[in-house]
């Protein structure tokens, strides 16, 4: 394959483009659900193709095919020069790209324990046992597990003289349990809502989140949801658990930060941001103790990888400094705006979708605070725990995210339970609110395996580092 | 496009020569580009070969799902084994019964070479006059435009053999201002359907309508509803509320409300594939013919949708609409429609005495609460003032929260007229929808612009 790909970029070479990548992945996956006992779906899927993308006199174009024969690469590649052709159409200024370094390189992700060599049975049981332990407490009428593990192979080469390898094993999972009463129900879930947690990781991190241990909890917890009263709408002090930190720190800072996204290329869709360019180094994004980076080497986060899908050497930049907002997400098509380089955050879904500035791991940088700390130190307020809903305006201004569960703060103590707690904001008054960061201790990367980008629409895998933090003067609102 | 004999002759006997009990296949064939462009520059311009087989079978009452996009001898028996391999390994589901017989389906004309063969450079010309309108006055436009052919056959051992060839087309475009934004789509499976001059003209005065929006407070006000913002509510309470999972799990709005009145009496609700005034398809990824199913009828809460797994816990029957086989979820609508009115978006703005019209929404969620159906989103691309029967002005846009129970109880119109609008699983389907007028409808946040 790799002469294929060799003699297509010759070729293309000799067409005169001004630059040319081809990426050949092969993605296998494996799915399990478990419901209430019964399993809903094991399916397993192997996915392969090619995609090539092509900029000619300053305009892109790209095509891509399953079909890996000779021919068939160099009809790709003269459809993709047709369709840049046809781009140029419209073309005012012709795009130049950001210089980049050669690489011949291969990078294989952390995996101790193969995830497509557990057995099925061993994986099954797992799930099931986490339904019956779910299924004890009375009251629960739906115990969801799901496990998910995907391998990604890629071979990517560009005209410049880059063959990078890389090899990435993916591996997540969780468990929720639903609690109905007199036609309402309610929810908890482990480690995460929508599915759970993710790594670049092996099976270890399945093993490692010992979702069997806290089955009890979450059950308990939906029921007693169901008892407890709506949270009262108030302006209040909010600590907000880590893995609902992770999708505030994902829809008010990661999405507003991508270059593309700024420049208006994501309006039609996804939107725009309110994170202009003449914004670089003057907003007062948050306080001074919110410290922000993308990093695209944490180790085991589900955004991490060796080079992004052009080509560039995974590497870490800093987002938001002491509360003041210094840098974005780039490709080297956007980069040379501000006279840079890529900071590697083009990644596509696969071989047939275009390489897009998507979010890596985009962390919050732990605080000094333990999470106990934030509690005691809280006279009024509340603890928020655990995504239940999220939407934000397209600017990525106003928010609004529902939690799982709420609990009220008072004199330092966690007390009454609280249902259906909704909080809202706008993105930069909120952010410099925050006065509490959880430390390192209560620091973990969250992987987000469902972020939405693009026509056609691109599934993106993405991280969050974050610990707890707390936030002054937060509007909450009832669902009611 | 590989065609029907092509694709019967390739799958066919690897079904018959199975060695499971029962052997199911669904293939997705098909090619696609889509352009897309920002400030009036296309920026993306992207085609795509790709196909998909699935492969379910079944010992005994253990099941297996594998699939493939690899088309090669080696690359299908890999597919089957891993999905046997599987199987051999599974629980038992109780509720399989066997896999679908054969039954007829209905003809429909779903493909249109035209469409088929649109090539990039015709597209790029299309766009090219939608930028050169909106510079007249001095707007930029994003968007895109996908047009692309897809073939979808589902055979299995007990002599199933569907096939149906599609095509699709897809516009959207939102005209930009420095301060304002209208946004105007369409959908089709023959391109020659779609008016691209009517909708930049929509976009663009939508954009100079809105320019300068001034900012409104939150609170309850009279909402006439675009058909892309009605469509948009429609596909969440599709998600939450109108498959057998849902129903059967009690999250939906329907579970425990069958005959109940939900909304009002002028609301119906239904799936119906094989109305060829939308993208019809006529049978489900079983290959199962679809059936009209009533979600909602005169404001009546009727039913769900459901697949030959889910039909067995609520003692019914499958309905046709089994999504592809890898997928948990089931059945869901695809084919979704609300009944139209006797008015049209004119006469519905010229009743309002005050209220707020919304082109479309952007990023809302319903899993607030979906027992009442409760959902959160913002309003974009063109949000209008209304008074004494008239745009008064644009408006910075606002969040609303709020129960669909509540809000499609509260319509008073429904245009005649409906609009089909795109969603994720266009090429077997799409939303077909009028515009709303609903009363006392809850914004409960603004944004600053």
């Amino acid at each position: 394959m790799k002469e294929i790909i060799k003699e297509t970029i010759a070729w293309l070479k000799k067409k005169g483009v001004d630059y040319a990548d081809i990426r050949q992945v092969k993605r296998i996956s494996e799915s399990i659900k478990v419901k209430n006992r019964e399993v809903e779906a094991v399916s397993k899927s192997e996915d392969v193709g090619f995609g090539i993308r092509v900029l000619y006199k300053g305009a892109w174009g790209f095509a891509s095919s399953n079909i890996l024969s000779k021919g068939e690469f160099k009809r790709i590649a003269n459809l993709a020069l047709q369709i840049a052709r046809a781009s140029s159409l419209t073309q005012k200024e012709p795009v130049r790209l950001a210089e980049n370094e050669i690489h011949k390189d291969k990078y294989v992700s952390p995996c101790q324990i193969d995830p497509f060599k557990v057995s099925l049975d061993e994986k099954l049981n797992l799930l099931i046992n986490a339904c019956d332990l779910m299924l004890k407490k009375p009251g629960i009428k739906v115990a969801d597990t799901t496990l998910n593990f995907f391998r990604s192979q890629q071979l990517f080469a560009n005209t410049e003289g880059s063959i990078i390898e890389q090899v990435i094993t993916e591996s997540g999972g969780g468990a929720t349990a639903t609690a109905a009463r007199n036609g309402e129900t309610q929810w908890r879930s482990y480690p995460n809502s929508h599915g759970g947690d993710y790594a670049t990781r092996g099976y270890e991190f399945i093993q490692e989140m010992e979702l069997l241990r806290h089955m009890e909890k979450i059950s308990n917890e939906a029921v007693a949801l169901l008892s407890a009263p709506d949270c009262p709408a108030q302006e209040t002090t909010v600590v907000i658990s880590g893995n609902q930190m992770a999708l505030q720190v994902h829809e008010s800072c990661g999405h507003p930060i991508e270059l593309d996204r700024v420049l208006g290329m994501e309006i039609s869709l996804a939107g725009g941001s309110f994170m202009t360019p003449d914004k670089l180094g003057n907003l007062q994004y948050g306080s001074p103790k919110v410290n922000i980076y993308a990093d695209a080497t944490t180790p085991g986060g589900l955004g991490s990888f060796g080079y992004d899908d052009e080509g560039v050497k995974a590497q870490r930049t800093e987002i938001i400094k002491e509360g003041r907002f210094v840098g974005y997400l780039t490709s080297r098509e956007t980069a040379p705006l501000f006279k840079q380089k890529s900071n590697g955050t083009m990644r596509a879904d696969g071989w047939n979708r275009i390489p897009l500035i998507r979010m890596t791991n985009i962390n919050l940088a732990p605080g000094d605070a333990s999470l106990e700390n934030l509690i005691a130190d809280t006279k009024q307020g509340l603890y928020l725990d655990t995504n239940k809903s999220w939407s934000i305006d397209d600017k990525r201004l106003n928010f609004q995210f529902a939690a799982e569960a709420a609990w009220e703060i008072k004199d330092g103590k966690k007390g009454q339970m609280y249902k259906n707690p909704i909080y809202t904001g706008i993105t930069p008054d909120f952010w410099n609110t925050c006065d509490g960061i959880g430390n390192q201790s209560e620091w973990h990367v969250w992987g987000v395996p469902n972020c939405g980008k693009g026509e056609p629409m691109q599934t993106m895998h993405v991280g969050h580092g974050v610990s707890p933090a707390r936030f002054t003067r937060v509007k909450i609102g009832g669902a009611k | 496009m590989t065609g029907r004999e092509k694709i019967f002759s390739l799958l066919s006997p690897i079904v018959k020569k199975s060695p499971a009990d029962q052997t199911e296949t669904v293939i997705i064939n098909g090619q696609a580009g889509l352009t897309r462009y920002a400030n009036s520059t296309i920026h993306q311009n992207v085609f795509e070969v790709n196909s998909k087989i699935y492969f379910r079978v079944a010992l005994g009452k253990k099941i297996g799902v594998a699939a493939t996009n690899v088309l090669s001898k080696d690359g299908l028996k890999k597919a089957l084994g891993d999905a046997i391999t599987i199987a051999k390994n599974q629980r038992e589901t109780a509720d399989f019964q066997g896999l679908p017989d054969k039954l007829p389906y209905k003809k429909l004309k779903t493909h249109f070479k035209k469409t088929a063969n649109l090539t990039p450079l015709q597209r790029a010309e299309i766009i090219k006059k939608i930028f050169e309108k909106a510079a007249k006055h001095n707007l930029t436009v994003a968007g895109a435009f996908s047009t692309g052919e897809s073939e979808i056959a589902v055979i299995n051992s007990n002599g199933v053999a569907c096939y149906q060839p599609v095509t699709s087309a897809n516009i959207s475009m939102t005209a930009m201002s420095d301060n304002s934004s209208g946004y105007a789509d369409d959908l089709a499976r023959n391109v020659d359907d779609l008016d691209f001059d009517q909708l930049a003209e929509t976009a663009i005065r939508k954009c100079l309508d809105s320019k300068d929006p001034q900012e409104l407070q939150p609170g309850e006000y009279t909402v006439i509803l675009e058909p892309k913002a009605v469509a948009e509510l429609l596909e969440w309470m599709n998600y939450i509320g109108f498959g057998a999972k849902s129903f059967q799990d009690g999250t939906s709005f329907l579970s425990g409300k069958i005959g109940q009145k939900i909304m009002g009496g002028n609301v119906s609700i239904y799936d119906d594939g094989n109305d060829d005034q939308s993208m019809a398809f006529p049978f489900d990824f079983e290959g199962v013919p679809k059936k009209k199913v009533f979600f909602v009828q005169n404001g009546l809460a009727k039913g769900v949708v459901y697949d030959t797994l889910t039909c067995v816990k609520d003692k019914t029957k499958t309905t046709g609409h089994a999504l592809t086989p890898d997928t948990a979820e089931r059945a869901l609508g695809l084919n979704l429609f609300i009944k139209g009115g006797d008015t049209n978006l004119k006469k519905m703005v010229e009743s309002a005495d005050r209220g707020i019209l919304v082109t479309r929404f952007h990023y809302i969620n319903g899993l607030i609460d979906t027992n009442n159906a409760v959902m959160t989103g913002m309003t974009r691309d063109g949000t209008f003032y209304l008074e004494n029967g008239k745009v008064k002005h644009g408006i910075k846009n606002l969040r609303f929260t709020e129960s669909m129970l509540k809000a499609f109880s509260n319509v008073e119109q429904l245009s005649r007229q409906r609009k089909l609008i795109a969603s994720w699983w266009s090429d077997v389907g799409c939303i077909t929808v009028p515009a709303m007028k609903v009363n006392r409808f809850r914004f409960t946040g603004k944004t600053s612009f």
